[in-house]
């Protein structure tokens, strides 16, 4: 408890101080993952908390975005608000909107709020071109930040720091609400809403509070971002942004309150990262998510938090050489399946495949990657994935057999198996993730 | 003779052709411990969905404290002072004991809507939470979480719960479903001690638990009130004992 404050503590000072110490570009990275981070959190206390997976958030993102353009006054208008307060637009908008779409959405449970959901955001997908007051059709709106307070918001920085604040503040208010009685509620209404309305407690209403608070909170992640970029067009409504707040949340953990927030800021970076690397960063970002709901359906958090359970179980000394062979073991596989994916992406493309036809029956043309030429045909080319799952699988092994004599030591001193049970799942992981990357 | 504080007049429910409640009337008493019983498939269970709210009725009328209560929600039901245990055990599986009973005190003192007051320093919600705790015997179980507690623990919290809101009529359906010897005769005397002042609809298969804690019993079969009077009355009625406890014994 008390190094998860010092941690958290130590995470906001960081952020305070990253302008003086990173490029303008990382800046505005962080910036992007912030506001990703808010928005997850702002759905995890629908999905994670109250357990009702929405799939069309990318609605209370999208109306806070133009809420908060609107405000911000377009086309050289009158500013409503000062710049810094603007996400009060998103969030009082967002506040209402969600208030109606949960008042319908709410009134189902499971696959059937899911479906609602989704239906009311690709409503919104579809009208907002036409819509041209409200959303400025297929162009889109767009806004200017004025100085207020004697800063001119005209720097990334200014901009920097207005979503820091913001999103720790909403980010806090939201903690602060699961202290509540209300926010305990919210956790009964996940676990038995059946229940909760035979004690007296009217489950439509608290849902429907619940829904419009999530997207008050997502319509704040959305004004930050059209502060951030000064423009928005109908595109933000798409299924897209929905759907990657749901894998962020999920990869992130829901049932940690932080999870969401760390989930969507690496995935956000990930993003960011890759997709400057390679053109498959989408397929990556899918086998991870894949990967993550079928052996690590805690998330990024589950793996956080079962890492210091064994931590404190075992000593570091005899917990490291397993901690390190699963490092190298990941490492070998992430590298195999990386190859192979690049490696077939080059020789599936369409200029490719002209020039291997051009060759007439002849060698096919070798294929650069990594500063290295690679020949389609040749045994290396294909071998050396093969050696890098091999490898990887023997790690895997090797990693597996060292837990087994740490636990085996360790039960003979005490009968706690929770923690055991947890690793052991972990390298099986391992394994299973080695079968799916063959597979794959 | 005190007047009824829970009525039921003409009420039926049927299940598409299958016609489960056929024209029941029922009256409780004020103060009045009262059993339902009835071989399986008679509609008890039905009965407390119907008083509860979980169905509403085809016909008839339901009155509570005076007031018409069939179709009304559960909730509103829950604020005119009914509570009601579930013969299936319904509890928060993912909370803790003390969370679970925490969250049936809440609502007494109107916190539905409470977000700015911190829980915990609610101190009036914690001090009633670990009273009913203490009363259902799970205070040892305090911090464990609900679902991880044993059968006959998570039929204790659930009692709890359904007295946590200080209900004037409380409905239990079969509390004492797979519990020992030992634990049913705490949770007959623990019933016996909650239920004082408050009236109780029990529905219950432990004969000896019905004999010993009801003041009058009622016998429902298929769908309908056969008999209703005291234990003795019961014990001696022809009727009842050929359609209800001659079947046992046969079987």
């Amino acid at each position: 408890m008390k190094h998860s404050r010092f941690l958290i503590l130590a995470a906001i000072v960081l952020l305070f101080a990253l302008p003086a110490i990173l490029s303008h570009s990382l800046v505005n990275a962080v910036n992007q993952m912030l506001i990703a981070a808010l928005f997850a959190c702002a759905f995890n206390l629908l999905c994670g908390q109250a357990g009702m997976l929405s799939f069309g958030h990318a609605a209370y993102f999208g109306i806070g975005a133009f809420a908060t353009l609107h405000a911000m006054g377009i086309m050289g208008q009158e500013s409503l608000l000062p710049t810094p307060l603007l996400p009060l637009a998103g969030a009082c908008v967002g506040f209402l909107s969600g208030l109606a779409a949960g008042w319908f959405s709410t009134k189902r449970t499971g696959v059937y709020f899911s479906m609602i959901t989704l239906a009311l955001a690709e409503l919104l997908h579809t009208m907002a071109p036409h819509l041209r007051s409200l959303f400025g059709g297929e162009a889109g709106l767009s806004g200017m930040r004025y100085p207020a307070l004697g800063l001119t918001f005209g720097s990334d920085i200014h901009v920097y720091y207005l979503t820091l604040v913001w999103v720790l503040g909403a980010i806090g208010l939201q903690y602060y609400i699961t202290l509540t009685p209300y926010g305990r509620l919210v956790l009964a209404l996940r676990e038995n809403s059946h229940r909760l309305s035979f004690l007296g407690y009217n489950v439509h209403h608290l849902g429907t509070l619940t829904f419009a608070l999530s997207a008050m909170l997502t319509g704040i992640a959305g004004g930050l971002q059209a502060i951030s970029i000064e423009a928005s067009n109908y595109a933000i409504f798409d299924m897209h942004l929905s759907s990657e707040v749901v894998l962020n949340t999920y990869i992130g953990g829901v049932n940690v309150f932080l999870g969401p927030i760390l989930g969507a800021a690496v995935m956000t970076f990930f993003g960011n990262a890759a997709s400057d690397l390679t053109r498959n960063w989408l397929l990556y970002k899918g086998i991870i998510f894949v990967l993550v709901m079928m052996f690590m359906p805690t998330g990024i958090a589950g793996l956080v938090m079962m890492l210091t359970a064994n931590l404190r179980k075992y000593s570091a000394l005899l917990l490291w050489p397993v901690l390190l062979l699963s490092c190298i073991a990941t490492f070998l596989l992430t590298m195999g399946t990386v190859f192979t994916v690049e490696m077939m992406q080059r020789i599936l493309s369409q200029d490719y495949q002209m020039l291997a036809q051009m060759s007439d029956g002849g060698e096919w043309p070798p294929v650069q990657l990594f500063g290295r030429q690679w020949l389609p045909g040749s045994l290396i080319s294909w071998g050396l994935p093969v050696v890098l799952f091999v490898a990887g699988g023997y790690f895997v092994k090797l990693a597996k057999n060292r837990w087994r004599v740490l636990q085996e030591a360790s039960s003979d001193q005490s009968s706690e198996t929770d923690s055991i049970h947890n690793l052991g799942e972990m390298t099986t992981e391992s394994e299973h993730e080695l079968n799916e990357r063959e597979k794959a | 003779m005190t007047a009824p504080i829970l009525s039921m007049d003409a009420v039926h429910k049927s299940f598409g052709d299958a016609h489960i409640i056929r024209g029941v009337d029922i009256e409780l008493l004020a103060g009045e411990r009262r059993a339902v019983i009835g071989p399986n498939g008679a509609g008890k269970s039905t009965l407390f969905h119907l008083i509860s709210g979980q169905l509403k009725p085809d016909k008839g009328q339901i009155i509570l404290n005076d007031q018409e209560i069939q179709g009304l929600p559960p909730q509103r039901i829950n604020h005119l002072g009914l509570a009601r245990s579930f013969q299936i055990t319904n509890i928060f599986p993912g909370l803790t004991v003390f969370e679970n009973v925490r969250i049936a005190v809440s609502q007494r003192h109107g916190l539905q809507y409470s977000l700015w007051r911190l829980i915990d320093r609610i101190h009036n919600v914690s001090e009633q939470t670990d009273s009913i705790m203490e009363k259902v015997r799970l205070s040892a179980n305090r911090d464990t979480l609900a679902g991880e507690l044993s059968y006959s623990e998570q039929r204790a919290l659930e009692i709890g719960m359904t007295l946590a809101s200080d209900p004037r009529v409380i409905l239990l359906d079969e509390p004492m479903a797979g519990m020992s010897h030992e634990e049913t005769d705490y949770m007959v005397a623990l019933i016996r001690e909650v239920t004082q002042g408050r009236s109780l609809l029990i529905v219950e298969h432990d004969m000896d638990v019905v004999f010993s804690l009801s003041d009058r019993i009622s016998v429902l079969v298929y769908g309908e009130l056969i008999a209703t009077g005291t234990p003795d009355e019961i014990r001696n009625d022809s009727r009842v004992q050929e359609a209800y406890l001659g079947e046992e014994v046969s079987a």
